[in-house]
């Protein structure tokens, strides 16, 4: 590797030595104590695929150029120099991590193996050595927030053509006249609440419903809430693209954004944007909202069989939204069973980091061997998630260990159950 | 050399006309014949390790871990919240529960979490019972002449860092075990077993104790008023060269601390802050 590149690549690593970071590479004890945290290692028994064999990774870079020992004694911290090894050994630590932060939840300093890869994909971008897939997506999210105006004619066609989807789960619009009288209804002015999905109706057309038979006023996103700039550790992209939904709700003056089921971009919005003029929600704190008001009401007739919930890491421990899809469930069944391990100990899914849009599916089905014991040990028919990533991978779990379950999105499994006037229920 | 032997010779002669219980004013003898050569310039070093070295590495424990700490936390904040959930009711006291108590380890590794308890405890009262060897302090009666603990203090810090040496060559804690966590340890443990050997040891001599409590008083007394006194006119016997040793390792562990992971005992809260601190709006 030439010289210019290693100062680089220093260059660029000193740019991400913020506080947190500092004492997340300083305070390891390597105690060992998130040795079987992780689900890859867990799955995989290697030390490269724990918290503490990742995180070594970066720290011993670290010793290397920010530290005394990494001059007179690199022996004593087994330094690495950058060279296309180091950039192997770095790129296996970053994308073998989901960023689900499970370990810290057993680190007794707490530290966060999340942001020191998010040092590691850094430094494979200086490299050019990131996964392009992701960095050509990252891409044209930003690049159609640049030409929203061109787009925003075939987007209105094509929610038009799934106006009866939604029709046929709740049979009216929010509001019978007026800006909000359309099933999904698109720069509506005055709308209290921003709704942004996924490029897919399955991520729309249900939460449709829900928001119509709640008779919010809302109005529906140009935009993809999915974030790849996050999933490839681009501050920049990442902040540009979750930029574009963030002026759309200014621009409609919502007081509220609720985003779809996806953990990333819940948690980019929610945590990373900074203070906004307005409150970003998950979608299934929406739903809960709408129960305790009583705007919805759910039959639990239609779920017979035993229903677990998987809490994506985003949404739950890394987003603080944990109770309020247990009590949406409790609402929509009497057959609701915990995982075990659960909430903020839950395994994650195997699939978060980018490692679903990057395909990888032979190292997901293997990493995350302990997610599919997990789910075949709750005996229950359905499981159900609150993020779009999550259920791409439990679907692949389920096939690949033919666990016989059903993937279910929570939000799905509510709009199904909506009680319509003059219906018969059990409550 | 000669004259070292003489001056054995000259303790021994001393010491044959002596009722019992003079043993101590013969080595005192001993060490008061003047050295040349060798033992003059190993008298020099010694000295240098037990009177300006002490000032030196302390100071520059002091102000490294000071630099240090400031540098760290004065660095730009991260750009946005790094908590977990479900959020604390209290953070900072969740943080300094967390810090203090380990409930991490106690859930996940009991036998680990006792002797990591062990260990800092022991680790705080063998500050506190060298600061109490101070005229000034007085934890343990002046008159007594034991540290405080009496050696179990040094047992609870030397056993449990066994207990993390042995742990280092189990399976995968081998293998995320680096070079310099071997070494730490190993200077902690040395440092340890002198500090044991010269406690054990006072009290193994046929007269009993040689230096005491009172004597080390002494000591630490010169070395508050800074009279740069010689610690050997005070500290008596072949015992001397031990404590010199376990002087120099304690040096040893006050330079190399602010650089090494022991900057986690600094570091424990505000990263725990970290952890529990929400402070976007949900």
């Amino acid at each position: 590797m030439d010289t210019q590149l290693s100062r680089d690549l220093k260059r660029l690593f000193e740019t991400r030595l913020n506080s947190a970071m500092k004492m997340y590479l300083e305070t390891c004890t390597r105690c060992g104590n998130c040795l079987d945290s992780c689900h890859v290692g867990a799955s995989i028994p290697e030390i490269k695929y724990t918290a503490v064999g990742r995180a070594e990774v970066i720290r011993k870079v670290f010793r290397r150029y920010f530290k005394m020992q990494g001059s007179f004694a690199p022996w004593l911290g087994e330094v690495l120099e950058f060279d296309d090894g180091t950039l192997e050994r770095i790129y296996e630590a970053a994308y073998s991590c989901t960023g689900c932060r499970r370990c810290m939840v057993h680190c007794p300093f707490g530290i966060d193996t999340q942001q020191l890869m998010s040092i590691a994909k850094a430094l494979l971008i200086g490299a050019d050595k990131e996964p392009k897939l992701l960095s050509m997506l990252s891409d044209m999210s930003i690049a159609k927030g640049e030409g929203i105006e061109e787009t925003k004619a075939s987007y209105a066609e094509a929610i038009t053509n799934l106006e009866a989807d939604v029709l046929a789960l709740w049979p009216t619009a929010a509001e019978a006249e007026g800006a909000f009288s359309r099933p999904m209804p698109l720069e509506a002015k005055g709308a209290d609440l921003l709704y942004v999905g996924l490029a897919g109706a399955h991520s729309i057309v249900p939460a449709a419903a829900i928001m119509n038979a709640a008779k919010e006023r809302w109005s529906l996103s140009f935009f993809e809430a999915v974030n790849f700039g996050a999933f490839v550790g681009d501050s920049r992209k990442m902040k540009a693209i979750a930029q574009r939904i963030i002026d759309e709700a200014i621009g409609l003056g919502v007081k509220e954004v609720a985003i779809v089921e996806c953990g990333t971009a819940f948690r980019v919005m929610r945590h990373f944007m900074g203070k906004q003029p307005f409150k970003v929600i998950a979608f299934v704190e929406l739903i809960d909202r709408y129960l305790s008001q009583g705007r919805i009401t759910l039959d639990k007739s239609k779920i017979t069989e035993k229903v677990t919930y998987h809490d994506p890491c985003q949404i739950a421990r890394n987003g603080g939204v944990i109770e309020e899809p247990r009590r949406v469930l409790r609402a929509l069944t009497e057959y609701f069973v915990e995982l075990r391990p659960t909430k903020e100990e839950n395994w994650c899914c195997g699939g978060g980091g980018g490692l679903v849009a990057m395909g990888e599916m032979e190292f997901r089905m293997k990493s995350s061997k302990v997610k599919a014991e997990q789910m075949r040990a709750s005996k229950a028919a359905i499981i159900t998630t609150a993020c779009e990533n999550c259920h791409s991978q439990l679907s692949d779990l389920n096939e690949h260990y033919a666990l016989g379950m059903k993937v279910e999105f929570l939000s799905h499994l509510v709009a199904k159950a909506l009680v319509r006037p003059g219906q018969s229920y059990r409550l | 050399m000669a004259a070292a032997a003489e001056a054995v010779s000259a303790a021994t002669q001393a010491v044959a006309p002596a009722a019992a219980g003079t043993t101590t004013d013969a080595v005192t003898a001993a060490s008061q014949v003047a050295h040349t050569g060798l033992a003059l310039a190993f008298d020099k070093l010694e000295y240098s390790v037990m009177v300006p070295l002490v000032y030196l590495s302390l100071a520059f424990l002091l102000v490294a871990l000071v630099v240090r700490i400031v540098k760290i936390l004065n660095s730009p904040p991260p750009p946005y919240q790094l908590a977990l959930y479900p959020a604390r009711k209290r953070p900072w006291m969740a943080a300094l529960g967390e810090s203090l108590g380990m409930p991490q380890i106690l859930k996940r590794s009991p036998a680990l979490w006792v002797a990591l308890l062990v260990f800092h405890l022991g680790f705080l009262l063998l500050i506190l019972g060298h600061l109490d060897i101070l005229g000034s302090i007085n934890l343990v009666p002046p008159a007594s002449r034991d540290m405080l603990g009496a050696g179990g203090v040094g047992l609870m810090v030397t056993l449990s860092a066994f207990y993390f040496m042995g742990r280092r060559f189990k399976g995968s804690y081998r293998q995320i075990s680096i070079p310099s966590d071997y070494l730490l340890l190993l200077l902690l443990l040395f440092t340890f077993l002198l500090g044991d050997l010269i406690s054990w040891g006072n009290s193994w001599t046929a007269s009993g104790f040689v230096m005491t409590k009172q004597d080390f008083a002494k000591y630490f007394d010169g070395l508050a008023a800074f009279t740069f006194a010689d610690p050997r006119a005070i500290l008596h016997g072949s015992h001397y060269h031990m404590v010199v040793l376990h002087v120099v390792l304690a040096e040893l562990i006050f330079l190399v601390l602010p650089f090494s992971k022991i900057m986690h005992a600094f570091l424990a809260l505000p990263i725990n802050a970290v952890r529990r601190r929400v402070w976007t709006h949900s």
